[in-house]
């Protein structure tokens, strides 16, 4: 019986440990939702209340119609799609290349990929810079997306090659056997096996396009070019203090839609991130 | 026909090679190539190639400050890898306690700054927590009748500041890794152990603690590498242009950063790349053996 109240005791505490914990993890992004949601007549400096004083949707009304939101959703969406493109057509043949055939160079191409995939990309800006200058590529979104997928590139190979080890040889050679040749294989076989895997490669993909700010704000001069992330980051870099609300309010709108494709792509995450050993 | 089947999966790979050639190994190069001439501000055209002058710069006098930020560099990874692996792991045996019932609710809520961008936590912790005026830190420090706190002023605070920062976004990833990890633990061992008269915390470190090794290695070894190339946080802390807040914290990555967008130094900045370009390969070349072997 004694055991039993301990034991108890034990787990109100834990429950305690475990509510102050997400309280804890959860209050900055409550905070900005309050905010987000509060009408223009609370004052900002006011005390912290749980509920939004004065609520309304002003912020999210400025926020889409006062401010280039819609403009930068859709310049963020081209450059996504397109960066997806690009890395995706360029990945899909090399992966499935690398995890089926052994063949003279592989290990050291494999390699050099994983050393490239652990090279941070900013240490290159300003090489970057130069290039896209010369090229006369700065202020556009190709070059943008030319960087975006080439380091994407690296990184969907090494997840599209995990994945293809997974799939069994064995259905191939039977297909192989019935006549068909390559193309028909990838295209009928390989490609509709491999879809989950080519959708959550692009998942990820699309999400680190969707936040990266710093090549975005380094290369793309004009604002009308700008994508969300940028667009954001210029948005509290102005005056925070007067567009704080705003900015909360976007925050909000940019994160919603990753927040509900992180719940639904989780357990793919964690798998495909651990999968060529060293990634980042 | 033999030399057809030897070429065919390199013309697989001749798209992603040709990308990755010209998009990230040629500015590498370039990078290489600027880090041995004086190109800065005044010689923007008119460069010349002026040897190991930068490596020696970065190396071996202190004043270039990059010293320093290597030093900074490995505390801030240290730190926070020792505190990720401590927390998370605690976290994670309490979320698997066999009768906490809200567990998954628990678990759902933790994932939730994991799930966030990255910029975006980072900007609302800014102005939302830290800031003066705004942040509700602060608010609650003068609610308690305490003077405000400028927690990105100096270098010790600032530093403490994106720490906690840093532990708030990745934490999630660490405990749902070891929470993963924990629960394919074989349950029998933990019984027969129990019968043994092992007390919960012998459990913990003979049984818990080398069954999840194997799989814990492979993604501390990753959050490492993540954790050592972190730019964004102190970047958009502290120093934001035109919003420097007056600490001078820098890693090694935003010095690059620094040396090559704010005090134009762009040789020194390109040497200072290619050596952490060095440093890195050589880490993951020997991580990678190290978890092969395991």
């Amino acid at each position: 019986m004694k055991r039993k109240t301990k034991e108890r005791i034990g787990y109100i505490a834990l429950n305690l440990a475990f509510i102050l914990l997400c309280l804890v993890t959860l209050i900055p992004i409550y905070y900005a939702v309050n905010v987000s949601f509060s009408g223009p007549g609370s004052s900002l400096s006011g005390d912290f209340s749980f509920l939004p004083e004065d609520p309304s949707l002003e912020n999210y009304r400025a926020i889409l119609f006062d401010e280039p939101f819609l403009l930068w959703l859709k310049n963020s969406l081209l450059l996504s799609v397109g960066t997806v493109a690009i890395a995706m057509l360029c990945a899909v043949t090399a992966a499935y290349a690398c995890s089926r055939w052994r063949f003279k160079g592989r290990r050291p191409l494999l390699m050099a990929l994983l050393v490239l995939n652990a090279f941070p990309q900013v240490l290159s800006l300003f090489a970057y810079y130069r290039i896209l200058r010369l090229a006369g590529l700065l202020n556009s979104h190709i070059g943008l997306m030319l960087i975006y997928a080439g380091s994407m590139c690296v990184f969907a190979v090494w997840n599209m090659k995990g994945y293809f080890d997974s799939i069994p040889v064995e259905i191939e050679e039977a297909s192989k056997i019935d006549g068909a040749n390559d193309a028909q294989m990838i295209w009928r076989i390989v490609l509709p096996l491999a879809k989950p895997a080519i959708v959550v490669t692009c998942v990820m993909v699309l999400i680190t396009v969707w936040n990266e700010y710093l090549f975005a704000t380094t290369f793309l001069l004009n604002s009308d070019y700008y994508s969300l992330s940028a667009g954001l980051y210029q948005l509290q870099s102005n005056d925070y203090t007067r567009s704080w609300p705003l900015f909360t309010a976007a925050s909000i709108l940019a994160s919603i839609p990753l927040l509900l494709i992180f719940f639904k792509i989780q357990k793919y995450m964690v798998s495909g991130l651990t999968a060529g050993g060293v990634k980042g | 026909m033999s030399l057809r089947r030897k070429l065919k999966p390199w013309c697989w790979c001749v798209p992603a090679v040709l990308l990755i050639l010209i998009i990230i190994v040629f500015p590498i190069i370039y990078t290489g190539y600027i880090s041995l001439t004086n190109m800065n501000l005044y010689h923007w055209q008119d460069y010349e190639v002026i040897g190991l002058g930068n490596y020696a710069r970065a190396l071996f006098k202190f004043d270039s400050g990059f010293l320093s930020a290597l030093g900074t560099t490995l505390l801030w990874t240290v730190l926070n890898m020792v505190i990720q692996l401590a927390l998370g792991f605690l976290i994670a045996l309490g979320l698997n306690a066999p009768k906490l019932k809200l567990s998954r609710l628990y678990k759902t809520l933790l994932m939730v700054p994991w799930a966030m961008p990255a910029y975006i936590s980072i900007l609302l912790w800014r102005v939302g927590m830290f800031n003066t005026e705004l942040g509700l830190l602060n608010k609650w420090i003068t609610a308690l009748g305490f003077e405000k706190v400028d927690f990105l002023a100096t270098n010790g605070i600032a530093f403490v500041s994106c720490l906690v920062l840093n532990l708030w976004m990745a934490l999630p990833f660490m405990i749902s890794t070891i929470d993963g990890a924990l629960q394919s633990v074989d349950r029998s061992l933990y019984e027969s152990a129990t019968l043994d008269g092992a007390g919960f915390w012998t459990r913990t470190w003979k049984i818990t603690i080398p069954s999840i090794r194997p799989v814990i290695a492979p993604a501390a070894v990753m959050t490492t590498f993540i954790t050592f190339k972190q730019f964004d946080i102190i970047y958009l802390l502290t120093q934001q242009r035109g919003y420097m807040t007056g600490a001078t914290l820098n890693t090694v990555i935003t010095y690059v950063h620094q040396n090559a967008f704010v005090s134009n130094n762009y040789g020194l900045s390109s040497a200072v790349s290619m050596l952490l370009f060095v440093i890195i390969i050589i880490f993951s070349l020997a991580t990678n053996r190290s978890l092969r072997e395991d």
